[in-house]
């Protein structure tokens, strides 16, 4: 069991407010991403649920149980710091067993726990090593293995994969979703890296200034954002936004196109424009054309690669059905 | 390798310079240890200077192994370094442990925390015998009149009277005593290095990781286990350092020892050599040397034990 849920929770740091009230409820066995830009709360949050900040004024409720007033220890919760913090002086096996030694559990039960948990983090060989001799990965693993066998209710990492490399990133980041696939406990998982929330959430939830804009699956997020900053921030490259009389002319203040929704045709195109700058990835192509009469310029995602060069002259056609329309006060209009 | 020589050359006169400084008084020391050599004789002139033709081979240490005093000097050593080490060392983690937290005049509180050390320590070692433990004039002897007085007074008192009349009357303790002078030493050095110890053990505390402490807290470890897992440990390389500092400066006490008592009761190696000093540098170079395994043995086996007991 895992469901924990926020009832009007705020937090101030002295005078400065930094969660305004908020609402939300993250369902049990559900993998859960917080994702916003820096300093919007998302630490904060996590901290919150986990206990290490007292909440200024709320609830917040665990399987039913209020543990507003619980101390961190008693919430059933485990955390996966960004820094790992894990216990320097101690050596693998024993940072692991910590939690069990600090439960009092028998040794021969803490052994066989922290062997369970060593063998599926791929842990056996580095059992007797102190955190120090560990690239980041396996820290990263032995942070997870000591929240694993704590049998926690839910998990809470923040942001724990931005101090890996690119690659080492990508391979965590399907080890931690094996993870929740095998262990179904509820996860909540802090990152300002869109991608990540995307590939692996089943709940997104878009937090800004301590404000959640919007909490869905990442493809709701994708395809019907509920307001210009959802939009911009969700889908990469970003989202193109369009204001003035084109906007007007569909009936809004703002339009929103993302770049794979916009097709280069050959002639009779709606906007025609100039490249500049093209990235060739291979796979796709991503072009910023300067059309006349859009301030900045639009980025277009092309399937394959396509030979275009700075200067080219390109006709631009946006799918009509895939144009997201907000009003002055940048919410949707459907 | 001409952009080799220039600083080489630069730093020869430092490095001569130390040779020197740390060279010639050891092998001195190692040279006279293995002569007969006094400062006044009037059977045997010839031995008031150092000469090789005074050869003594391991003379001067057999005689110092032999005597009484020398093992005296020795344990009082290894009392007084060992007691001022553990005192210092645990007080100083305490007190630093206390101040680490945030506190309405915690500036204040730490300055006046660091003053003892600065206070000269013959100027300690007055203040203490003369001020606090004199067992007349000092605080100590006023204290214990004091409450003398108090269970006088009470025995008179109705219902308490009683009680009162069955406790003893309290003797102030003399600290030049041979049997205590050495404890009154031990006092006034933890008093004035304490502080020492606080000062390096703060500066660590506030490097400690406060993430650690935080997945501690998740992982249900209370305040006592925190300290024990993760701030000991985190302190067990400042506290090394402490150590060994301290062990240096304390196996050579000397102001201290002489203002107390004189010696009485609380001779330490030091004290035993400057005493030899006053004739026999034969023996006194002997037991220098000595002091010099003394120490090393001591810093090593202290450095092994914190070693072992606080890495986990
Ligand atoms: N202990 C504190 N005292 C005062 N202000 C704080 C404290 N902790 C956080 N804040 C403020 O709260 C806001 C939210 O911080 P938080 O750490 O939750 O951001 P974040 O979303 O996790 O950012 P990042 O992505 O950079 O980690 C920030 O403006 C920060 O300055
Ligand atoms: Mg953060």
């Amino acid at each position: 069991m895992g469901q924990i849920k926020l009832n009007q929770v705020t937090k101030s740091f002295g005078d400065v407010e930094v969660i305004p009230p908020l609402d939300l409820t993250i369902e049990d066995g559900e993998f859960a991403v917080f994702v916003g830009p820096s300093g919007c709360g998302k630490s904060t949050l996590l901290r919150l649920i986990a206990g290490l900040e007292d909440c200024t004024s709320g609830d917040i409720v665990i399987d039913d149980e209020n543990v507003t007033q619980v101390p961190p220890s008693k919430r059933g919760l485990a955390m996966v710091f960004q820094s790992y913090a894990l216990y320097p002086h101690m050596s693998v096996r024993k940072n692991i067993a910590f939690p069990l030694r600090m439960e009092k559990m028998d040794q021969a039960e803490i052994d066989k726990k922290v062997e369970a948990a060593a063998t599926s983090l791929n842990l056996m060989d580095y059992l007797d090593r102190k955190p120090g001799q560990l690239s980041g990965g396996q820290r990263q693993r032995v942070a997870i293995g000591r929240a694993i066998v704590r049998n926690p209710s839910a998990f809470l990492f923040d942001e724990p994969l931005s101090n890996l490399d690119a690659a080492l990133r990508v391979g965590m980041r399907m080890e931690i979703l094996e993870l929740h696939a095998k262990l179904q406990t509820t996860m909540i998982y802090v990152t300002h890296d869109q991608v990540e929330a995307m590939t692996m959430a089943d709940k997104i939830v878009v937090l800004q200034a301590g404000v959640i804009e919007q909490v869905g699956s990442p493809l709701e997020l994708y395809r019907k954002p509920r307001n210009l900053f959802v939009a911009g921030f969700i889908g990469s490259p970003k989202m193109n936004l369009i204001g003035g009389d084109i906007a007007k002319q569909h009936g809004a203040e703002t339009i929103g196109i993302r770049p794979e929704h916009i097709d280069v045709v050959a002639s009779g195109g709606m906007w025609e424009g100039t490249v500049g700058v093209s990235e060739h990835l291979g796979s796709d192509t991503f072009m910023h054309v300067h059309v006349d009469g859009i301030e900045d310029s639009l980025t277009v995602r092309s399937i394959g690669d396509i030979a275009v060069k700075h200067g080219d002259k390109v006709q631009l056609t946006p799918r009509a059905d895939e144009i997201h329309k907000f009003g002055a006060d940048g919410l949707r209009i459907e | 390798m001409a952009n080799r020589t220039i600083p080489r050359l630069l730093q020869t006169p430092a490095v001569l310079l130390l040779l020197f400084w740390m060279l010639v008084p050891l092998s001195m020391t190692l040279f006279f240890s293995f002569i007969r050599y006094v400062l006044n004789s009037l059977r045997r002139p010839e031995w008031t200077t150092p000469s090789i033709e005074n050869w003594r081979g391991f003379g001067n240490y057999q005689f110092v192994w032999n005597q009484d005093s020398f093992w005296l000097a020795i344990q009082n050593s290894l009392l007084i370094v060992c007691s001022i080490l553990f005192l210092t060392v645990s007080l100083g983690v305490l007190i630093a442990v206390l101040i680490n937290r945030t506190f309405p005049g915690r500036g204040i509180v730490r300055v006046l925390l660091i003053s003892p050390f600065f206070v000269m320590p013959a100027v300690n070692a007055v203040l203490w015998i003369n001020m606090i433990l004199d067992p007349v004039l000092g605080l100590q002897g006023i204290a214990v009149n004091g409450i003398n007085d108090f269970i006088d007074g009470m025995r008179t008192a109705p219902v308490l009277g009683g009680f009162f009349s069955l406790w003893p009357e309290f003797e102030p303790i003399s600290f030049r005593a041979t049997q205590t002078s050495a404890y009154a030493v031990i006092m006034m050095v933890t008093w004035q290095w304490t502080p020492f110890a606080v000062l390096i053990f703060m500066t660590s505390l506030q490097s400690e990781d406060q993430q650690q402490k935080e997945a501690a807290i998740l992982d249900g470890a209370g305040a006592w286990n925190q300290f024990r897992f993760l701030t000991l440990p985190h302190l067990a390389r400042p506290i090394a350092i402490v150590v060994m500092i301290q062990a240096i400066f304390h196996l050579s006490l000397y102001a201290e020892i002489e203002i107390v008592s004189r010696g009485n009761g609380n001779k330490n190696l030091p004290y035993y050599i400057g005493e030899l000093v006053n004739n026999n540098i034969g023996a006194a170079s002997a037991t220098g040397i000595f002091a010099v395994i003394l120490a090393n043995i001591v810093a090593i086996f202290l450095l092994r034990m914190i070693g072992k007991t606080l890495m986990e």
